[in-house]
């Protein structure tokens, strides 16, 4: 960012044409949102209309009713399944990290390195072993398939960000606590772990995020409708219900609440995770 | 006993901390590509998939792969999806980075703003285009006849040349917000003096952007271009929500095309087999992005 605070006329001229360009981007989004509420006849309208003239909150009230169009079960699902996928790859993650961060030891440079090639890992390579592996194990068709497979594109990005943020605590504070009589165990987690919290939320919101957009383990995984994710569940309808486009884009709009939730509460977090992420490898 | 202890004493006691994630990454990731690789090197189809015998072909299936008409479409697709998605995200995060660089009243909070179509689950970004592209009702047909820019509706997701356009546009809206972050993050990183004894020498703007601006931003650059490549050419969801590949396999990426040899036609090597290549070319362009990246650090 600039030193000097750009004042004046062209501080109104930038002002406009960013609220502009956010407009332009956004617009896929604030037209999902007028759609959902639209009858399906008016949504045929030509020329389109720039606000529901008659409001129609069907497609939402169908989410929590029975039948084909019940997209709270898909939701709950999804819940379930990206919350076990954090939680398996926060716990994981903290510990390797600060391993990485602080210690030496034989292998370090090779284990970073397979952290780091994991996330260039198309998903199509995992998905049929891992399809028979969990025939395998017996948990084909349970939560537990998409949650170990998710929880596998959370670790290692959760990995490469905390060790940065380990890095950058003071050794002289891990050294005070082993004069104080802490185990390694013990300073690990009374005070670094503390320390590095800023880290694992961005840690805890990615690994959340990238399981809640999981298509393809959730549909490969999964054969029951009734346990798959959100996701899964509007690929679905699309194919039967293709041109439901009141209904499809109400999905879409609860699709997306945690993200916008996340978005509004932690936004600094995610910036901090995009750049420390990508950039620093 | 005791040797054991003093193993793990100092240095590798990191061992102990890592272990409990590194070997779950080697059981779900690292045996996951071994036996995917096995795989293509054996004709497994759906009889034989979980029990019974797999029987070893050798380099058949790379080469029946290499002589199939539809994978080399999907090969030349995806390069041409990934080189499309670069080119038009790249440009406009960059226009967008300068501009959000400004210190002007907005600016931070249009920039996080900008991040959301980022974080949007794929198949919802999918969903959503789908919706503008399609044919009767979508916008932006209705939009480019108010521009006069055609004349009848176009069919944007059913023929072949079209589809691809509105792919791209799709996955473009998704990546300008990782090209805008990270191009801002590496501006800020130029140190203001340089520009301001630019001005004092009466370099204008323009020179300013090629002079001091665009070598300065070089490492960044490099890396947004090949990271972006990695992300672009392994994208599955998207298309496959969009298109599914089509029409006529016009929209078929290595990605859709491996998911559809194993899951739609159960030919379950054969979608191995594609899969590797795919993995192949991220795999090599990785390396070169580690090459880049790794050069400043003290590991």
């Amino acid at each position: 960012m600039d030193e000097k605070k750009i004042t004046g006329k062209s501080n109104v001229i930038l002002c406009i044409v960013s609220v502009v360009i956010l407009v332009l981007l956004l617009f896929p989004l604030f037209w999902t949102l007028i759609t959902s509420f639209k009858t399906e006849k008016e949504i045929f309208i030509i020329p389109p209309t720039w606000y529901p003239h008659e409001l129609n909150t069907r497609s939402y009230a169908a989410q929590i009713e029975n039948g084909d169009f019940n997209m709270f079960k898909s939701f709950f699902n999804s819940f379930v399944i990206s919350t076990g996928a954090m939680l398996i790859a926060v716990v994981l993650a903290v510990p390797a990290s600060y391993a990485i961060a602080r210690y030496k030891f034989v292998g370090r440079k090779a284990m970073l390195l397979g952290f780091l090639v994991t996330q260039m890992l198309p998903v199509s390579v995992l998905l049929t072993p891992m399809f028979i592996m969990f025939r395998n194990m017996k948990i084909y068709n349970t939560w537990w398939a998409p949650v170990l497979a998710d929880a596998t594109i959370g670790i290692p990005f959760s990995v490469l960000i905390l060790k940065n943020y380990f890095a950058s605590i003071p050794k002289a504070l891990e050294e005070a606590a082993y004069i104080d009589g802490c185990t390694r165990m013990m300073a690990f987690m009374k005070i670094l772990v503390p320390v590095a919290k800023p880290g694992v939320i961005v840690c805890a919101i990615f690994s959340f995020l990238y399981a809640w957009g999981d298509l393809a383990y959730g549909m490969t995984f999964i054969l029951d409708q009734e346990k798959r994710p959100i996701t899964a569940g509007i690929f679905n309808f699309m194919g039967q219900y293709g041109t439901k486009w009141s209904y499809l884009t109400a999905f879409a709009i609860v699709a997306i609440i945690p993200v916008t939730l996340i978005f509004i509460f932690m936004q600094n977090y995610i910036i901090s995770g995009m750049t420390n992420g990508a950039v620093k490898g | 006993m005791k040797k054991v202890k003093d193993f793990f004493r100092y240095e590798n006691a990191g061992l102990l901390f890592i272990l409990p994630a590194f070997l779950y990454m080697l059981v779900f990731v690292g045996y996951p590509i071994l036996s995917n690789l096995i795989l293509s090197f054996q004709d497994v189809s759906v009889k034989n998939l979980v029990h019974g015998q797999k029987h070893f072909v050798g380099f058949t299936n790379y080469l029946q792969i290499f002589g199939d008409e539809v994978f080399r479409k999907a090969m030349g697709n995806t390069l041409k999806f990934t080189v499309y998605c670069l080119i038009f995200q790249f440009l406009i995060g960059f226009l967008l980075a300068l501009l959000f660089n400004k210190n002007f009243t907005f600016a931070k909070t249009v920039r996080g703003l900008t991040m959301i179509p980022w974080m949007m689950p794929m198949t919802v970004t999918a969903l959503m285009f789908k919706f503008m592209f399609s044919t009767d009702v979508g916008i932006i047909n209705y939009i480019l006849k108010c521009l006069h820019l055609i004349q009848n509706n176009v069919e944007w997701l059913t023929t072949p040349r079209t589809a691809m356009i509105a792919v791209v546009a799709a996955n473009v809206w998704i990546g300008i917000p990782f090209n805008t972050i990270l191009l801002a993050t590496g501006l800020t990183t130029i140190p203001q003096e340089l520009y301001e004894s630019a001005s004092v020498d009466g370099a204008n703007g323009w020179q300013q952007l090629i002079k001091i601006t665009l070598p300065l931003l070089r490492p960044t650059i490099e890396s947004v271009l090949v990271l972006g490549f990695i992300y672009t050419f392994k994208v599955y969801d998207l298309v496959y929500v969009m298109t599914e590949g089509g029409p006529v396999n016009s929209t078929h990426l290595l990605s859709t095309y491996s998911y559809k040899l194993s899951f739609d036609l159960f030919q379950y090597s054969k979608g191995s087999t594609v899969a590797n290549v795919l993995f192949l070319i991220l795999f090599i362009v990785g390396l070169l992005y580690l090459k880049i990246t790794m050069q400043g650090e003290e590991d």
